[in-house]
């Protein structure tokens, strides 16, 4: 049960019984989520739980029917999605939105905050050096491909440095080279004291990388707890693979 | 891989964002700005009237074409109606130098700044409406203004226009014309070379995405559609002076929009230099068909514009950038 | 995309938007209270039922031009800015048609005869609609296919090319004078009503294509194909529907239909090269009223119309300008209120 006395701070975000209906879907359901700092962390579902419709009530995209949540304490709900991509949170997309006809360094540089040009100008050349795609700084986004403009959206999301990193599917789609690069970065960030909340399918990344994970299914939390709890949990099983 | 790409540079960083050119390139380049613009300070000095005019009105489309391509080429709301804000300046000008006697010069700081108080009023509401629905908006709130100006006589003399005082002005206006123009395409670059213009790019490219980045996509589509009207409404004052008369029909005319639109798509949209190498081409050629073959002038004119949506939508500078001849980007 | 505007700041614009679309109306209403006061008979009321019906039939004529615009805006997303110039094709083959082609002694068989008047428009339309529907579908194939599902900006700029070639090309063999075809003059006088025949043939046809329009839409296999395109290309498409093909009938119904209103146009006014320009930002206005792609809100979207328009040109003074003032007005609210259209249209997105 949630301590009401919970030192604002201990969690970097605190979701409290947010709910968001399309018609007369309910995609998020009553969802209360507290994610603690530093953390690489996962949320899983079957399609259609609500994970993506959730980024997008944490990122501002979409208005909550309800509910509210909290970042380092502060309420966010009520701000644009800038306001809160300055205070901090950033996200990569499921459905890949580099700005196609802008190349790959000026992307980057599209999404830094004010602040010197020249420096923002090394840091994306640096981003991208770490990604492998220097030597395609100047080449169109939208003529880069699939894999590649992951990366290149993964980065984009660093740019900012930001504090909490929502990653909507970031393996799909990426080949074993290239993700082993992402999820070293994941756990650098880590290290860094960043908390990164990772929407995943593919389960061996989920449970190799992430320390605690939370399940939904439509659109409820039905569970959270350490990989291995998770493996166990009988209630999940059965989202993921119906009654026996 | 290092920590360090998330740290602040330690080392200094180039001032600006764009690579830094070889110097003799960089100063090539301002030779060739310098040159351009001496033999355009040049030009009246050595020409007759009419010829002087034939490149005032080549500098009224520049100023056009570069303005929309500010909302519309890096930000990528089509604006269909963009004579209004020409219209606005043509007849704040217009009004202030007949009816109370202004010195016209001092006219267009208002006309420039009324069109971009109309722009900030019809922008607030229109810019959230998304494709095809910001440009009937845009048209139909040119017709709206068209009308009026047909209505409310007792201002803008409606239907028989306004006549001013007769003057001696074909090259004080050139060289207006031609300030403007200067202006017009150097605010472009700075717009291109800046953070702000990759953030219009990116609204362009993608709203949500970039407004989910950081982007505050609502103010920034204001301060773009702002100055994307401050110079047409200031040529708009210049062109009034110049004819001396201007009446509403002929003012608010869709033609010039569609003029505009064509010249930016025909030298490449969301370029600094695309919209004044179309104007000046388009400009020279619609004159000279017209000139020669007069009856031929607008069916032809008709044809141009479906021939380059339809084989070079990307323009002379989109051209360019396939063959590798310039570089990609918004910055070039 | 999360939007938040302070209402009042919402308040202040719609207060704007509909003083300039009521004050034409206002105006309206009070030269039409005035003259009220002043008459004060039996036929004041005449007199208003006269102004309501000559509305509705000038607002037929204006359905039939904005569903064409409709069905191509709500089914390929294009606007089509050619539209005017289409009708004013359609004007033009009437002309070549009735005063070149037929003999002149035929001419008095449509200006005596309502029966033959009626025929005429008839089997005039049934050669006319056919070119019209193929030379729409050409259109399509060589111009527009390739653009369809692009940026807005493209086939705005087709089209209005297009519009260049084709007014200057019949200014060319025309010359830009009105024109006018000798047709039936005189009114149907119904109890105290006068309505001119022409506008009442025209109301009929216009009627009788909507019908036909509606049935084909609702019942027909292409037409139900047609209204799947418009909800979603992409569903269509997996759904077996040759997506292609429909972009090239919907154009060309599109055009007849435009052209059918030139037709009815030339019946009843004098028209010259340039008149589409007064009838396509009627069309705009009245297709954003009724919703995108929703032909019930063009066919009243477009009576609507006519009536307000009816109204002003008959109680106010310097009524034209006003009239359009008011087509103009509704049509910036319609997109500031309720870009959707009163009847909502199909949803984008």
């Amino acid at each position: 049960m949630r301590a009401e006395g919970a030192v604002a701070g201990e969690f970097i975000l605190d979701i409290q019984a947010m709910t968001k209906r399309f018609g007369g879907v309910t995609a998020v359901n009553n969802c209360s989520i507290r994610v603690p700092r530093n953390i690489v962390a996962g949320l899983i579902g079957p399609n259609g739980s609500g994970k993506t419709t959730l980024f997008n009530l944490l990122t501002g995209l979409l208005r909550s029917d309800g509910g509210d949540y909290f970042y380092k304490g502060e309420p966010m709900v009520g701000l644009t999605p800038h306001e809160i991509f300055n205070r901090g949170i950033s996200r990569t997309f499921q459905i890949i939105r580099v700005f196609r006809e802008m190349t790959a360094l000026e992307n980057l540089v599209a999404v830094s905050r004010d602040g010197d040009l020249g420096g923002v100008r090394r840091r994306a050349l640096e981003l991208l050096d770490f990604v492998t795609l220097l030597r395609l700084k100047d080449e169109y986004a939208g003529n880069l491909s699939y894999g590649q403009q992951k990366l290149l959206e993964f980065v984009r999301a660093l740019m900012s440095d930001p504090e909490v990193l929502l990653l909507d599917e970031p393996a799909a789609g990426v080949n074993r080279t290239l993700l082993n690069t992402l999820l070293d970065r994941i756990r650098q960030l880590r290290g860094q004291g960043k908390s990164i909340l990772i929407v995943e399918h593919d389960m061996k990344v989920v449970m190799n990388h992430c320390e605690k994970i939370f399940v939904l299914d439509y659109g409820e939390l039905i569970a959270e707890g350490l990989p291995e709890e998770i493996q166990r949990n009988e209630q999940v099983i059965e989202a993921y693979f119906g009654h026996k | 891989m290092s920590k360090r790409a998330l740290e602040a540079p330690a080392a200094p960083a180039p001032a600006s964002l764009a690579e830094e050119l070889p110097a003799g390139k960089a100063a090539l380049q301002l030779a060739a700005i310098a040159l351009s613009l001496f033999s355009f300070v040049l030009w009246p000095g050595l020409v007759n009237v009419y010829q002087i005019s034939f490149v005032f009105f080549g500098l009224q489309y520049v100023v056009l074409a570069s303005s929309w391509n500010i909302i519309s080429g890096f930000t990528g709301y089509v604006s269909f109606g963009h004579v209004a804000f020409f219209g606005i300046g043509s007849y704040t000008t217009a009004i202030l130098v007949a009816k109370h006697g202004w010195p016209w010069y001092l006219t267009l700081p208002l006309a420039g700044l009324l069109a971009v108080v109309w722009a900030a009023f019809i922008g607030f509401p229109c810019l959230r409406l998304k494709g095809p629905y910001f440009a009937i908006s845009m048209m139909g709130l040119n017709e709206v203004l068209r009308v009026v100006a047909l209505s409310w006589e007792s201002l803008t003399g409606g239907g028989l226009g306004i006549t001013m005082p007769n003057a001696e002005n074909s090259v004080s206006t050139y060289y207006a014309g031609l300030a403007v123009a200067a202006l017009t395409v150097a605010m472009c670059y700075a717009i291109a070379h800046s953070r702000f213009g990759l953030r219009l790019a990116a609204i362009r490219e993608d709203e949500t995405a970039a407004e989910a980045m950081g982007v505050p996509t609502t103010r920034y589509k204001m301060y773009a559609f702002m100055l994307s009207a401050f110079w047409p409404g200031v040529i708009g004052g210049i062109v009034a002076y110049k004819l001396l008369y201007i009446e509403p029909d002929s003012t608010f005319f869709i033609a010039i929009t569609v003029n505009m639109i064509t010249m930016a798509m025909l030298g490449g949209k969301g370029t600094v230099l695309g919209p004044v190498i179309g104007a000046a081409i388009l400009y020279t050629a619609q004159e000279l068909v017209w000139w020669y073959i007069p009856w031929l002038h607008l069916i032809a004119y008709g044809a141009f514009i479906i021939l380059i949506v339809l084989f070079v939508p990307r323009g002379i500078m989109g051209y360019l950038i396939d063959r590798g001849w310039v570089a990609k980007g918004v910055i070039q | 995309m999360a939007e938040r505007t302070p209402g009042w700041v919402y308040a202040v614009y719609l207060a704007l938007a509909l003083a300039g679309a009521g004050l034409p109306l206002a105006l309206a209403w009070e030269g039409f209270v005035g003259w009220l006061a002043q008459a004060r008979s039996m036929t004041s009321l005449a007199v208003t039922l006269q102004v309501l019906a000559s509305g509705i039939l000038q607002g037929g004529l204006y359905a039939v031009i904005a569903m064409g615009l409709t069905m191509i805006f709500g089914v390929m997303r294009i606007i089509n800015v050619a539209h005017g110039e289409f009708l004013m094709v359609g004007a033009y083959m009437a002309f070549v048609f009735f005063m070149m082609l037929l003999p002149e002694e035929l001419h008095s068989l449509f200006t005596s005869n309502l029966g033959m008047a009626i025929l005429g428009v008839g089997v005039f339309l049934l050669i006319c609609l056919p070119l019209m529907f193929l030379f729409g579908m050409g259109v399509q194939r060589l111009l527009l296919n390739p653009v369809v599902g692009g940026p807005e900006l493209t086939p705005l700029l087709i089209t209005f090319g297009l519009s260049l070639i084709l007014i200057n090309t019949f200014i060319s063999v025309f010359s830009s004078d009105f024109r006018a075809i000798p047709y039936m003059s005189g009114a149907l006088v119904v109890g105290n009503l006068a309505l001119g025949y022409p506008q009442v043939i025209s109301v009929a046809v216009s009627a009788a294509v909507t019908g036909g329009v509606f049935g084909f839409l609702k019942f027909s296999r292409l037409g139900k194909a047609v209204r799947a395109t418009a909800q979603n290309a992409d569903v269509a498409m997996v759904c077996g529907v040759n997506v292609e093909r429909i972009y090239l009938y919907t154009f060309g119904f599109g055009t007849a239909l435009a052209a059918t209103g030139g037709v009815l146009i030339s019946i009843q006014l004098a028209f010259s090269p340039e008149i589409g320009g007064i009838y396509i930002l009627r069309s705009f206005a009245i297709i954003i009223l009724g919703g995108r792609g929703n032909y019930l809100g063009a066919l009243a979207g477009g009576i609507l119309l006519g009536v307000i328009e009816g109204f002003i040109s008959f109680f106010v003074s310097q009524g034209s300008q006003l009239q359009e003032l008011a087509a103009y007005t509704l049509l910036v609210f319609m997109l500031l209120v309720r870009p959707q259209g009163l009847l909502g249209g199909i949803a984008d997105e």
